[in-house]
């Protein structure tokens, strides 16, 4: 197992990406705790798999937008398990929308989730990771659309842009300390989250992936798990993008 | 306690934070020239020393950052003025300034960050 007795925490984890993140990360050894804000049934159906499976794993709701929750999280999680090894900050919300229509609130609760959530789980763990483990593995899930962007998302872009850079300057800041911290930026992915624009556009879109197809959850946790993985010990400051080439930007002939 | 005994709790300590040897650990060596630290190993010894000694240390106090603002009424064409030297002499009273002071560059401020600096402060916390 090559993440046995490690523990670990996964924001937004009930669904989609975060869901395939917390399935790799059990099925690897890895206790792990993970995060949902309103989806309990899929959260409970989750936590009962992995149970089934033979992993441990633990629900707990809150919103990372949330200024307390990290805290509550990550104290309940060194209660009961005594230490993490790993944070995935995973949980994101799009509230799209062109910028001249676009509200404050718009704003704000994208980039109080994607940033400041983030923000705030590093936070809470990192007094256990960087003075009392003095190891760690932290895989903040970014986007292309930070990089490639799309009108109707300048509060999506500006906050995983943001946290591309946060991504950056804290690898620097925990290096001593044998922390990686890394970003994943996914392209088109089969989710709830991709589902609208799918429906609208999901043939155009494939058209621009060179790998033909769009991707699967699995296909980023199975970068998750390796940025967490003993194998990526010498990968930090770095943002992978998984996208099935779409970020090439070529065109197909 | 002894500055002896003193040093002789923090070496450890010293040993865990920055991860050298034992053996490069004496009184006169300097937590970054000699020692390599970085800004974050400060806070990681502060903690230490926290605990090994059971005090609160204000970090602040320890490695006094008044200076490092760059203040101009502290700081001017990369060395300590009067008033910066004064306010390192009140700010920590327990370092040995004297070799700095007689060309007090910004840039060697580093070396009064030795062990014995360390144990100085943590003996007047002690008494």
């Amino acid at each position: 197992m090559l993440l046995k007795d490690q523990v670990a925490i996964v924001t937004g984890g009930s669904r989609g990406i975060g869901k395939a993140c917390v399935l790799a990360l059990a099925a690897a050894g890895a206790k792990v705790a993970f995060v949902y804000k309103g989806s309990e049934d899929a959260a409970k159906a989750l936590e009962a798999e992995i149970a089934a499976g033979g992993g441990v794993a633990k629900a707990v709701q809150g919103d990372v937008a949330e200024p307390a929750t990290a805290e509550r999280v990550v104290s309940g999680v060194l209660a009961e398990w005594g230490r993490v090894d790993i944070l995935v900050n995973n949980a994101g919300v799009i509230r799209d929308g062109l910028f001249v229509r676009m509200d404050a609130a718009d704003w704000h609760t994208v980039v109080n989730t994607n940033l400041n959530g983030t923000f705030s789980f590093c936070k809470a763990v990192s007094n256990q990771m960087v003075f009392k483990q003095r190891s760690g593995r932290i895989v903040n899930v970014s986007s292309v659309a930070a990089e490639h962007v799309n009108a109707g998302q300048t509060n999506y872009a500006a906050s995983k842009g943001a946290v591309n850079a946060f991504t950056r300057a804290l690898a620097v800041e925990f290096g001593s300390r044998n922390i990686t911290v890394n970003a994943v930026a996914p392209g088109f992915i089969e989710t709830d989250m991709s589902e609208a624009v799918r429906n609208k556009a999901g043939d155009i879109i494939k058209k621009m992936i060179p790998l033909k197809r769009l991707g699967k959850p699995d296909d980023i946790a199975n970068v998750v798990l390796f940025l967490c993985s003993p194998a990526a010990a010498y990968v930090t400051g770095q943002l992978i993008t998984v996208d099935g080439g779409l970020s090439l930007g070529a065109t197909v002939a | 306690m002894t500055l002896d005994e003193i040093f002789n709790r923090v070496k450890p300590q010293l040993v865990d934070a920055l991860g050298v040897d034992e053996d490069d650990v004496t009184m006169a060596s300097r937590l970054q020239g000699d020692l390599n630290a970085e800004s974050i190993d400060f806070l990681d010894i502060v903690f230490r020393l926290e605990r090994e000694f059971g005090l609160k240390i204000d970090r602040n106090e320890l490695f006094p950052e008044s200076i490092f603002q760059g203040d101009p009424l502290f700081l001017q064409n990369g060395m300590l003025t009067a008033a910066g030297l004064d306010e390192l002499r009140t700010k920590m009273p327990y370092a040995d300034i004297s070799k700095f002071e007689a060309n007090p560059k910004f840039e060697n401020i580093g070396d009064l960050f030795t062990v014995e600096l360390i144990a100085k402060y943590i003996q007047s916390k002690l008494k």
